[in-house]
């Protein structure tokens, strides 16, 4: 990759810090966390500011995790206690390590081989999955109903995103992250692959059940989805994972899509610009009702990756 | 001497978390529709709670603090209580309205067992008819800024069997 002589030192700097350190403080594990918070607010503020609000303190997000860590944690009847307690843990855990593979604030992924793109992609789903299966783990029938309705969305919108993230793979031909993230950053793809990016921009939308996609946590209809029988610890947990899925997202969007990642300022204004677009369409658009979002992925999103990718192949043909 | 630190630190840090951002949910045991009208305006744009980190949940699971309006009736007692019951500790419960605060104008009648305070424990009142969005901010406001006394004397809590409702009349 073509860098600058800042960037070059700090993508040195990274090998030479303690592995414990990286995993657990530096770039992974605290500062992921604290990075979801800041995105969290980030993203509830200008929705704010959109509706004409003043919009929750910065700390909010913080103000909320300690607060539900440091409440009783309910465990209802007939439910099975182990995965009860264990699925948030796996859902925070699959999200942290899903961080360790992608160039988070611009830093070299901590982890780095061929094919670790679709390894992210599957770390990324194991935090719906692992919602799902709490839904459905208890008798809650609001629960059940929002477990459906998760899986159902993850199964539409799961292989348009995936198209979207391989289609840049194809064009930088390899299956590593920051290989595709050194190729993008010579190439614009937005410029070549726009329907690709705005699949993979909506797709992560679809992800983090942002509006419209909240359906299965659509709290006039069905409490709060998945989540209505956690408290405390486990909702806070699930909170932090998808603050976490939200920032390993867009860093994999902008390094694919928006020219690539170099450094910390590249890291900021990319992944700020794809959060900006999100907050407004999250502000323009009302929410679907399920069968109109698994007709939105399979009709058009993933129909119009396949063209997309089916253009680029008749391309290279043309052009051999 | 350390752990007391520690200790202290971390107690600072759940009053803190707790005073700023409840998390509320709402259930009408019985009004008129009046005090419950302006409950929802309070959570319009207009007024904008999220600012405080005030946040309606729908779920009893996910929520600090309980704001009842209207009386208790008999028939809408249990169900109270029970969605008291689901709320985990630490849990307050605010009553809004005149109504909700000593019976009101439905004081004596035969479906009727009286205000909240008749049945969970209330940590603040808000008396009106019904209030005003401003009252009902100042109410939560209020109770928020009791928490960070040391031992409020209105915190409920479960093993004092303050959950245990004080009316025992027969539902209908
Ligand atoms: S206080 Fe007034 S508005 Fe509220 S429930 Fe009673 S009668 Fe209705």
């Amino acid at each position: 990759m073509e860098l600058g002589p800042v960037a070059r030192v700090w993508h040195q700097g990274v090998p030479e810090m303690n592995p414990i350190v990286a995993l657990l403080i530096f770039p992974g594990g605290l500062f992921v966390l604290t990075l979801g918070l800041a995105y969290e607010w980030v993203d509830r503020k200008l929705l704010a500011r959109a509706q004409n609000r003043v919009g929750p303190r910065w700390f909010q997000p913080l103000a909320d995790v300690f607060k539900l860590l440091a409440k009783e944690e309910v465990i209802p009847n007939d439910v099975n206690p182990l995965l009860f307690v264990g699925l948030p843990i796996a859902a925070l855990a699959g999200a942290l390590t899903a961080a360790l593979y992608v160039p988070i604030f611009g830093l070299a992924p901590a982890y780095s081989f061929e094919g670790d793109l679709i390894v992210t992609v599957y770390l990324l789903s194991l935090l719906t999955l692992c919602m799902g299966l709490a839904g459905a783990n208890t008798l809650n029938r609001f629960a059940l109903v929002g477990a459906t309705r998760t899986l159902t969305q993850l199964f539409s919108y799961e292989a348009p995103f995936m198209l979207a993230l391989l289609a840049p793979a194809f064009v930088a031909q390899t299956w590593q992250i920051s290989a595709i993230n050194s190729y993008a950053s010579t190439h614009w793809l937005i410029v070549t692959q726009p329907i690709g990016f705005l699949v993979a921009l909506i797709g992560l939308m679809g992800k983090l059940e942002l509006p419209p996609f909240d359906a299965p946590e659509a709290e006039t209809e069905i409490v709060a989805g998945a989540m209505t029988e956690y408290s405390g610890r486990g909702l806070a947990l699930f909170r932090l994972g998808k603050g976490v899925e939200m920032v390993v997202g867009l860093t994999l969007v902008a390094a694919f899509y928006l020219g690539g990642i170099g450094g910390p300022l590249d890291f900021l204004l990319k992944t700020g610009a794809l959060l900006i677009a999100i907050v407004i369409i999250q502000a323009l658009m009302t929410r679907l009702r399920i069968e109109q979002t698994v007709g939105l992925w399979w009709r058009w999103g993933a129909l119009l990756v396949l063209v997309q990718l089916l253009l680029y192949i008749l391309w290279e043909v043309v052009t051999a | 001497m350390s752990t007391n630190l520690v200790e202290s630190v971390i107690e600072g840090l759940k009053t803190w978390a707790r005073v700023n951002s409840p998390w509320v949910i709402h259930f009408n045991s019985g009004s008129c529709n009046g005090c419950d009208i302006e409950i929802l305006a309070t959570i319009t744009p207009r007024y904008d709670l999220e600012r405080f980190g005030i946040k309606l949940q729908g779920s009893p699971r996910h929520a600090d603090v309980l704001i009842c309006t209207g009386p208790v009736t008999r028939q809408a007692r249990e169900r109270l209580i029970r969605i008291y019951e689901q709320m985990p500790e630490p849990k307050f419960v605010i009553a809004v309205g005149s109504c909700a605060l000593s019976g009101g104008v439905f004081d004596g009648l035969y479906n009727v067992a009286g205000g909240i305070d008749q049945v969970l424990p209330v940590a603040a009142y808000v008396p009106g008819c019904p209030p005003r969005p401003e009252a009902i901010i100042d109410g939560v406001v209020k109770l928020l800024s009791s928490l960070q006394q040391p031992a409020p004397e209105t915190a409920p809590a479960r093993e004092q069997g303050a959950t245990q409702p004080v009316y025992e009349g027969e539902a209908i």
